[in-house]
C-alpha cells in the first residue's frame, strides 16, 4: 500500500516539475480556468439563493390577483368588478389593492407606493423602505416631500423605516394611506390598481381563475403559483446574459481541450519516450498525464469554487453588481443566505474537471504505448 | 532543501478539500440561522400582499415581473429591442409564455 | 548470460519502406566481461542493444536471460525486468531538460514506488560518486557536457543494474571525455558489472576494457559472435 502511494506521489512529483517548466503557459492556464470556475459557480450561487429567498419568501403571496387590461395592457380595475367576483362559488374574500409606482425625477429613481392592508399608516405620514431612506437621507420623524401626478408636491412624516434586513423585499416601498395614495396618484375612486382573493381551496384556483375570466373577459387572472415560478425564471438559462456567459465559458474549454487535442508536440513525445526507455511502462506515462490535467482542473476548480462562495455571499456579489444595478438608481444589497446544494457543486466538478482531464489523457494514449527503443535512434 | 513538490501540492490541495467541506458547514449553519429572518420576511409579504422581491427598479416589468403584461417590455412597437439592462437578465415568467393551460 | 538466437528485426513490414535491421542472428553476451558491438552505422548495432535490453521484441527469434526467456514476456514483465536489469546510457545522453540533475537521476526508480528519502539519498550518492555533488540541483541545461554525461551514468545505475548498456557513448564527447567514460566503465566492470557497449569509435573497441568485441554489418555479426 504504502509502495502504491509512494509510486502516485513520485509520478505527482514528475508531473509538477514538469508543469513548473512552462510556469507562465501553465500559470496562466490555471488562472484562467480558475476565473471561468469561479464566475461559473459565482453564478450558480447567486441564482440558486435567490430562488430560494423568493421561494420563502412569497410562499404565502396572495392566491389570486386579478388585473384588467385594455388595449393589451393593464390598467385600473373597477372595484364594483369585486363584487360579482367575490360571489363565485369557492371565493372566501375580495379586495382591492391599491399601489403604483413613482418616478422621482430629482434623484431619477423608481420607488413603488402601496396602500397595505393591514395598520396602515395615518394621512399624512409614511413608511419607508430602507434604500429610499439610506438614498434621501430620512429617519423616522422627518418630513419628506414627493411630488404627485398633478405636479404639486405633498409633504409626509415618516412614521417608520421598514428594516433593511427586509431589503430584498422592501427595498423601494412607500406606505401610506389609501385617502394620501388616491390623492397623489390621481386614481378614480372607483378604481384600484387589482384585486386580491381568498380562496376557500387550493385546488380550485383554476375553476375559478377561468370562472373569473368569462365573468369579465379582458381580466387577467394571477396565480400564487405563477408568482412563485416567476422566480425560477429570473436567471433561467434562457436569460440573455446567461446564455453569453455559459457560451463563453463553453467556448474556453473548447480551446483548452483543442490545445491538447491537436496532439503532443515532438517534445513531448520525446520526453515520454526517455521515460519508457528508462523503465517507464505505458501505465506510468498515462497515469502521469492524468495527473497533469488533474492537477490543474482539481486546483482550478477548489480555488475557483471557495472564490465564489467568499464574492457571492460575503461580498454580496460585488463583481456582478454593475451588472445588477443596471439603470437603476435604487438597488438592494444582495446579502443572500448561502444556499448551497452540494449536487451542483458535484456537476460543477465534473462539467469542467472531467473533460479537461479526459483531453490531457486521450492523445497521449498512442505516445505512451510506443516502443521504448524508438528513443535510442 | 526544499520540501519535495508532491508533498506541497496533495498538501494544499488537502487544505482547499478542507475549505470546501468547512463552506457547506457555514453554509448549513447559516441557513439554519436565518430561518427566524425568513419567518419575518414571509410574514411581512404576506401582511403587505407582496407579489416580487423588489430586485431591479428600473422598469416595471423588472420590478414585478410576475404582474407584468406581456406588451410591457415591448414598449411601443413589437420589435423594439430590450433597453434595460436588467432585462436583459430577467426572462419572462412562465405564465406569460405559456397559455393558461396546466396549473400547480 | 544472455543468448540471442536466430533473431530478425523487420521495421515497418509489408510497408513499402519495409527494411530488415537484424538477420537471423545469434549471440552469447557472458556475464561480468564488456562486450563491446563494433560496426558502421546501419550495420544494426543499436537495434541489437534495444532487443537484448528488452526495448522492443524481435520479430522472429528468442532471447534468453540467464536461461529465462524473455521475447514473450507481457510489456509488465519486460518494463520490470528492464528496469531491474539494466542500465541505460544514450549516444544522446536523453537527460529531460528543464529538471534538475538529481531528478532526472531518480526517474527511473519512480515506478518502483521506492520510499523517497531512500532513494534520494542514493541518488545524491551516485552524483557525489562523479563528483557532481555540488551540482545535484542545477538543471539539465546549465551543465558542461562532461558534467552531463556524467549524470546520464549516474542516471543508468540507480537502480543498481547487472548490466550496463551503452549505445555510441562517445560519439559526441572529444577524447578527453571519451578516455574519462572509458575509465568510469573501466571502475564498473572492477564492480563486476556486465558492460555491453556498441561504438564505431577506436578509443573504445581498441581498449583493453573489452573481453570481447564482436563486429557486425548489415544486420549480420561478421566476426566474433559464438555460437551456443
Amino acid at each position: 500500500m504504502a509502495i502504491v502511494i509512494e509510486r502516485h506521489r513520485h509520478i505527482i512529483d514528475y508531473t509538477l516539475s514538469s508543469l513548473l517548466r512552462r510556469k507562465g503557459k501553465n500559470g496562466a492556464l490555471l488562472l484562467v480556468y480558475t476565473m471561468i470556475v469561479f464566475i461559473l459557480a459565482s453564478v450558480l450561487f447567486f441564482t440558486h439563493a435567490l430562488k430560494r429567498e423568493a421561494a420563502l419568501v412569497l410562499k404565502d403571496a396572495p392566491e389570486i390577483i386579478v388585473q384588467h387590461t385594455l388595449t393589451g395592457r393593464y390598467q385600473t380595475i373597477p372595484v364594483a368588478w369585486g363584487d360579482r367576483i367575490g360571489k363565485i362559488n369557492g371565493v372566501i374574500a375580495v379586495r382591492p389593492r391599491l399601489w403604483g409606482y413613482h418616478y422621482d425625477t430629482l434623484l431619477l429613481a423608481n420607488y413603488t407606493l402601496m396602500v397595505p392592508a393591514e395598520n396602515p399608516p395615518e394621512p399624512g405620514s409614511i413608511d419607508l423602505g430602507s434604500g429610499i431612506s439610506r438614498t434621501h437621507g430620512a429617519n423616522s420623524g422627518d418630513m419628506i416631500a414627493f411630488v404627485g401626478h398633478d405636479g404639486v408636491p405633498r409633504m409626509f412624516t415618516i412614521r417608520n423605516i421598514l428594516d433593511s434586513e427586509s431589503q430584498l423585499l422592501t427595498s423601494d416601498l412607500i406606505l401610506l394611506s389609501e385617502k394620501d395614495y388616491r390623492d397623489f396618484s390621481g386614481i378614480a375612486p372607483d378604481q384600484a390598481t387589482d384585486l386580491t382573493l381568498r380562496v376557500r381551496n387550493p385546488r380550485e384556483y383554476a375553476t375559478i381563475a377561468e370562472k373569473i375570466t368569462r365573468m369579465y373577459p379582458d381580466t387577467r387572472p394571477i396565480m400564487r403559483s405563477e408568482i412563485q415560478r416567476t422566480y425560477d425564471a429570473v436567471f433561467g438559462w434562457r436569460s440573455g446574459l446567461m446564455i453569453v456567459i455559459f457560451s463563453a465559458a463553453a467556448l474556453a474549454f473548447v480551446i483548452f481541450a483543442w490545445d491538447k487535442a491537436t496532439g503532443l508536440s515532438a517534445e513531448e513525445r520525446k520526453e515520454i519516450g526517455i521515460l519508457k526507455a528508462i523503465g517507464w511502462e505505458t501505465s506510468d506515462i498515462l497515469l502521469m498525464k492524468f495527473w497533469e490535467g488533474t492537477a490543474i482542473s482539481l486546483t482550478a476548480f477548489l480555488l475557483g469554487i471557495i472564490f465564489a462562495y467568499a464574492h457571492v455571499f460575503f461580498t454580496s456579489s460585488a463583481l456582478f453588481a454593475p451588472v445588477l444595478k443596471g439603470w437603476s438608481t435604487l438597488y438592494p444589497t444582495f446579502r443572500l443566505t448561502p444556499f448551497i446544494e452540494f449536487g451542483q457543486v458535484a456537476t460543477l466538478f465534473f462539467l469542467t474537471g472531467v473533460p479537461y482531464t479526459i483531453t490531457t489523457i486521450v492523445p497521449s494514449w498512442r505516445a505512451a504505448t510506443i516502443d521504448p527503443d524508438s528513443v535510442m535512434r | 532543501m526544499a520540501p519535495r513538490c508532491s508533498t506541497l501540492f496533495l498538501g494544499s490541495t488537502a487544505g482547499l478539500a478542507l475549505t470546501l467541506g468547512g463552506i457547506f458547514l457555514h453554509a448549513s449553519g447559516e441557513v439554519r440561522a436565518s430561518r427566524p429572518v425568513f419567518a419575518r420576511k414571509a410574514a411581512l409579504a404576506r401582511q403587505l400582499e407582496l407579489t416580487d422581491l423588489c430586485l431591479f427598479t428600473e422598469a416595471s416589468y423588472t420590478r414585478h415581473p410576475s404582474m407584468t403584461d406581456p406588451s410591457t417590455p415591448f414598449q411601443d412597437a413589437p420589435m423594439s429591442l430590450e433597453h434595460f439592462p436588467s432585462g436583459g437578465l430577467v426572462g419572462p415568467p412562465p405564465h406569460l409564455v405559456s397559455t393558461h393551460g396546466h396549473r400547480d | 548470460m544472455i543468448s540471442a538466437r536466430d533473431i530478425s528485426k523487420v521495421f515497418n513490414a509489408g510497408r513499402p519502406n519495409e527494411f530488415t535491421a537484424l538477420h537471423g542472428l545469434s549471440l552469447d553476451v557472458q556475464m561480468h566481461e564488456t562486450t563491446i558491438l563494433k560496426g558502421p552505422s546501419g550495420s544494426g548495432k543499436t537495434t541489437l542493444l534495444g532487443l537484448i535490453g528488452c526495448m522492443a521484441r524481435p520479430s522472429t527469434g528468442r532471447i534468453f536471460l540467464n536461461e529465462r526467456e524473455i521475447t514473450s514476456l507481457p510489456e509488465r514483465f519486460l518494463t520490470e525486468i528492464r528496469r531491474s536489469t539494466f542500465g541505460f546510457i544514450f549516444q544522446q545522453f536523453n537527460l529531460i531538460k528543464g529538471i534538475s540533475a538529481l531528478e532526472n537521476v531518480m526517474f527511473p526508480a519512480y515506478p518502483t514506488g521506492e520510499k523517497f528519502s531512500t532513494l534520494r539519498k542514493r541518488a545524491l550518492e551516485t552524483l557525489e560518486m562523479f563528483d557532481l555533488g555540488k551540482r545535484a540541483e542545477a538543471r539539465i541545461e546549465w551543465l558542461s557536457g562532461g558534467e552531463a554525461q556524467r549524470v546520464a551514468i549516474a542516471r543508468a545505475l540507480i537502480n543498481k543494474p547487472m548490466i550496463i548498456i551503452a549505445d555510441e557513448p562517445t560519439a559526441h564527447l572529444d577524447t578527453k571525455l571519451s578516455h574519462e567514460f572509458m575509465g568510469i566503465m573501466s571502475d564498473l566492470k572492477a564492480r563486476g558489472t556486465t558492460i555491453i557497449l556498441a561504438s564505431h569509435d577506436p578509443i573504445v573497441y581498441d581498449s583493453d576494457l573489452a573481453d570481447r568485441v564482436v563486429e557486425m554489418r548489415d544486420g549480420h555479426v561478421v566476426d566474433g559472435g559464438t555460437g551456443p
